[in-house]
């Protein structure tokens, strides 16, 4: 039979190579908001060098995933764009686990639009008029503006997939609290999609973390109220508080950290972590100087 | 006498008609798959190389190779493979050498027509449900693997019970007049001669599990792993998840890497299917009728 000696030998292989690999080392699951999930990646693989015997493993999906997950149990560090909701922390203690919630650095939530759009500023008021249920912009005109290529005039509104961090702090920040969105946005299954998307729409508005720019869109310039002028998204403005919608990321523990995960966890909030934070695109906790 | 009438002409080029419009049809049907492959191969070839192919992604995924992703796809297709044959193989020898014709007969039949036809995301959650939750093994290899060996098994299970069925009948009598039980008939004259197409339906398995992304994205694939998996029970990249991450979730990523890891995972299943089609051509080549 030699289908059986085939199989036989490619099943020892698979055990060779698979047994010569094996080194003792320690696993960090590390889940969540697709915001953090590039720093996140960065992170793990920077780590490898400073810390070999640890392993990060890191899967996104999403801040609901991440908290579900911590809720669960099944992850160490749960990565989130949004706060725990209370509901949600009681939740996790009733499971036994307890989230315990690590700043770790600020993104400055930018507006995108598409680069021929003529809008230099937008006022926190508008954005809420655009993306508010009935709210009153529905069309370029009703903002004083004529966006070239886009002839129907109609704003075409792109959010975020509701278990987003992302979709819950642009609500809060926005729309208010009892603020719904307005139906018919495109919802994006990811930050990247919806600068993919609107650099391509020329009568599409967007919002996603600051790190997702590309040469290809404009950011809007935000301002809170028509009096106060408006402010560049940029990690300095993040950083320093005055982009109106900058949100602190979080990473939650189960319990405060220890062992290995503290040692993770530390090495984040150094000025080694916090550089690969900034060169990501987002503000750090404080002040670093990077090489 | 035999001159061609009006109606005989008529007859003739409506003929020829359909007939360059069914062939024609059939061309259009090999466009995409050149197109598919030109770009591909265009676009992804240059980022192509032997480092590529076996060095960890580097700069935040922007840069360096695939090889956690690859060897996370070999191994996932590896065990959804060791689980769904064999059960598959035995499922179709059941049905189709003992079975009576019965209701429950038609019921397992109808199950996995049924289970042929679920959508692989169901597939997916029935996954964390199951294997990731209730049988507690996690985020893994294993979960993910079994996930895939119940979602491709319907193909292994038709494919061999069909090729089982094409074993002339005359061939199991003569065995049983002389004296050899059902097992024996089964194992030195039926499996032998039926062993052709039930590769065929491996390698139509082999193909889906290698390119599926939702069944393994909640159950066993990561976003970023720093280690080669060294157990069923641990994550892994995979090449298909690896795409999607490339393509829609890293910024700044060049534009010809996507391509590069989709033309991998395209070369890697028709690899996978010219190695099993020669194994087939080879066996048939043995068969006696």
């Amino acid at each position: 039979m030699q289908f059986k000696r085939l199989a036989v030998t490619a099943i020892s292989t698979a055990m060779l190579v698979s047994a010569s690999g094996i080194q003792a080392r320690n696993l960090i699951q590390n889940k969540g908001s697709d915001t953090l999930v590039n720093v996140a990646q960065a992170w793990a693989e920077a780590y490898q060098s400073v810390n070999p015997d640890v392993a990060v493993a890191v899967s996104g999906g999403g801040s609901g995933t991440g908290i579900a997950a911590m809720i669960n149990g099944t992850v160490d560090i749960a990565n989130a764009s949004r706060k725990m909701k209370d509901k949600e922390v009681k939740m996790a203690d009733e499971q036994g686990h307890h989230p315990v919630e690590h700043t770790v650095g600020f993104d400055a939530l930018a507006v995108y639009l598409h680069q021929d759009n003529p809008a230099t500023q937008l006022t926190i008021e508008q954005l809420k008029q655009i993306y508010i249920r009935d709210g009153k912009a529905t069309k370029w005109s009703d903002l004083g503006l004529k966006v070239p290529g886009c002839s129907s005039d109609e704003i075409v509104v792109v959010s975020r997939q509701n278990n987003s961090g992302t979709y819950a702090y642009f609500k809060k920040a926005v729309l208010g609290k009892s603020g719904k969105y307005r139906s018919g946005t495109l919802d994006m299954h990811g930050s990247k999609d919806v600068v993919d998307l609107v650099e391509k729409t020329p009568c599409a508005i967007g919002y996603s973390g600051l790190a997702y720019a590309t040469d290809h869109v404009k950011l809007a310039c935000v301002a809170t109220d028509d009096k106060s002028s408006c402010v560049n998204p940029s990690v300095a403005s993040a950083s320093d508080g005055s982009y109106p919608i900058a949100r602190p990321l979080f990473m939650y523990t189960n319990g405060e950290p220890k062992g290995d995960i503290k040692g993770y966890m530390d090495w984040i909030l150094s000025d080694e972590g916090q550089c690969i934070i900034l060169k990501k695109g987002y503000a750090p906790v404080r002040a670093v100087q990077c090489p | 006498m035999f001159e061609a009438t009006a109606l005989n002409r008529r007859n003739d080029r409506t003929q020829a008609l359909f007939r360059m419009l069914f062939l024609l049809m059939t061309l259009v049907l090999i466009v995409p798959v050149l197109i598919i492959l030109t770009t591909l191969i265009v676009k992804g070839g240059p980022v192509l190389s032997v480092d590529f192919l076996f060095t960890s992604p580097t700069d935040g995924m922007t840069a360096g190779g695939i090889f956690p992703a690859l060897f996370g796809t070999i191994w996932l297709v590896a065990v959804a493979l060791l689980v769904s044959v064999p059960l598959g193989v035995a499922a179709a020898i059941y049905l189709s050498e003992y079975a009576p014709d019965n209701w429950m007969t038609r019921v397992i039949n109808l199950a996995i027509i049924n289970l042929a036809g679920v959508p692989s995301i169901v597939h997916a959650l029935f996954g964390v449900g199951a294997f990731v939750i209730f049988f507690g093994f996690g985020t893994s290899i294993l979960s993910a693997s079994l996930t895939l060996a119940i979602m491709t098994l319907p193909v292994v299970i038709v494919a061999s019970r069909e090729s089982l069925q094409a074993v002339p009948h005359a061939f199991r009598e003569a065995c049983w007049n002389m004296g050899a039980t059902r097992w024996q008939t089964i194992r030195k004259v039926v499996l032998p001669n039926a062993v052709s197409g039930i590769l065929t339906g491996v390698i139509l398995e082999v193909s889906r599990t290698t390119g599926e992304t939702a069944p393994i994205m909640f159950t066993g694939a990561a976003f970023f792993l720093p280690f080669l998996p060294q157990s069923v029970f641990d994550q892994t990249m995979a090449l298909s998840l690896h795409l999607f991450v490339v393509s829609t979730q890293v910024p700044g990523v060049p534009e010809a890497l996507p391509y590069g890891v989709a033309l991998v995972l395209i070369a890697m299943v028709l690899l996978m299917n010219s190695v099993s089609i020669a194994f087939r051509m080879y066996l048939r080549g043995k068969k006696k009728w």
